[in-house]
């Protein structure tokens, strides 16, 4: 994540600007980034060069909660999902007062929680990771192009 | 089911995690109830205390200690209830405890001594098994992950000219690790982050080992295997010649 904020800033990676995000979004602080490893202002600065209309969760960075499928929760699989859904009640709360319809998240962990909370709770929002959005909002460089493509 | 209990081990592993922090935290606590509303499993629960972190680590580590280790399979099993089923060592109440009791770690601690005494959630026990067979989660053989990556360049780079996944390249500015479930479940993750480093120019690699940054044996509190998944990516960082390693989101 540092490194995909670095290429942004030394302007190595380009956004599209047609391309950036319109709907609204906001961002889950994985626990390992943003308490544990002091990751927390890369994910806004990305953020800013990838969309439009950003909202906060309240609380954020350091003090943002769990997704509640870390320490494990996730692999333990079916005995711990109900007890998972139901503890996950308060990112589900969390998110849905952001009125974001697009919850970006940099951990494999909040991203297969949060698809499954969408469900529980009627959440109606997407998860997607960083590398996605910017492969999908980057300017891809003419020598770059496919050579198919340059050949029409 | 059934098995007796070692409780020596478990009296071994409580002295050695006794250190002076962790004298001053199970002495400390002054039941001031700070750490409830900073935890999501007591306000997801109609704020029952049963969930407030001192509690949750009164009732299992705490416990452990005042019985100096000689606990019975029951208890290990309530313990596991507790410390894998009721916290997912998030760490967000340590900051509000005024005493800095670092909680998750002392959950952290009692699913290690479960753990000695083969007390784990089976999901993370399988997982373990599979750390150990073939280095990852996942348990992928070299063979399926080696075609995966080629596959997933030979596939990216129809779309991205010149795209090359360089696999065990030596002296790369980047060593690039992912998470298992992303080879397993989701390849076109691989593509996208090839796709980035292609375009930003980075002098980059994979490792054809170590390559997992996941570490589910840490969860499961299996110190041996956690110290294993670890040191794979260490060494074939070391191998490589590689001057960083950079994980995946």
């Amino acid at each position: 994540m540092e490194l995909f904020a670095k290429y942004l800033r030394e302007g190595r990676i380009k956004i599209d600007p047609e391309k950036r995000i319109k709907e609204r979004v906001t961002y889950q602080d994985p626990c390992n980034l943003s308490r544990s490893g002091d990751l927390a202002e890369y994910g806004r600065e990305i953020i800013s060069y990838l969309a439009d209309d950003f909202v906060e969760m309240q609380p954020n960075r350091e003090h943002n909660h769990c997704c509640g499928g870390g320490g494990g929760f996730i692999p333990m699989g079916p005995p711990f999902k109900r007890r998972r859904m139901e503890s996950g009640k308060v990112k589900a709360e969390q998110i849905r007062a952001t009125g974001a319809t697009l919850v970006i998240s940099p951990c494999h962990n909040c991203f297969d929680q949060i698809r499954d909370l969408s469900k529980e709770y009627d959440l109606g929002v997407k998860v997607k990771q960083f590398k996605e959005l910017i492969t999908e909002t980057m300017i891809i460089p003419e020598e770059f192009q496919p050579k198919e493509e340059a050949d029409e | 089911m059934g098995e007796p209990v070692n409780t020596e081990v478990i009296k071994e592993r409580l002295d050695a995690a006794k250190s002076a922090r962790m004298k001053m935290w199970l002495e400390l606590c002054a039941h001031c109830g700070l750490c409830a509303e900073s935890c999501f499993f007591y306000l997801a629960h109609d704020k029952d205390p049963t969930y407030m972190p001192s509690y949750k680590v009164i009732k299992t580590l705490g416990e452990m200690y005042k019985k100096k280790g000689k606990v019975s399979r029951e208890f290990l099993e309530e313990t596991l209830d507790i410390a894998w089923g009721k916290c997912t060592v998030c760490r967000r109440c340590s900051q509000f405890c005024p005493f800095g009791i670092d909680m998750a770690l002392m959950i952290s601690t009692a699913r290690g001594i479960c753990n000695t005494q083969g007390v784990v959630p089976e999901g993370l026990q399988k997982a373990v098994a599979n750390y150990w067979a073939e280095g990852n989660q996942m348990a992928m053989t070299k063979e399926d992950w080696l075609e995966t990556c080629t596959w997933m360049e030979s596939e990216t780079g129809e779309e991205i000219a010149g795209l090359k996944i360089p696999m065990d390249k030596e002296g790369a500015n980047i060593m690039y690790t992912v998470n298992a479930r992303e080879p397993m479940y989701y390849p076109q993750d691989i593509g996208m982050a090839a796709t980035i480093f292609h375009i930003a120019g980075e002098d980059w690699t994979m490792s054809s080992e170590g390559w997992d940054d996941t570490n589910l044996a840490m969860f499961a509190g299996d110190t041996k295997c956690m110290t294993h998944v670890v040191k794979q990516t260490y060494d074939a960082a070391i191998r490589l010649k590689a001057k960083n390693i950079a994980i995946t989101e």
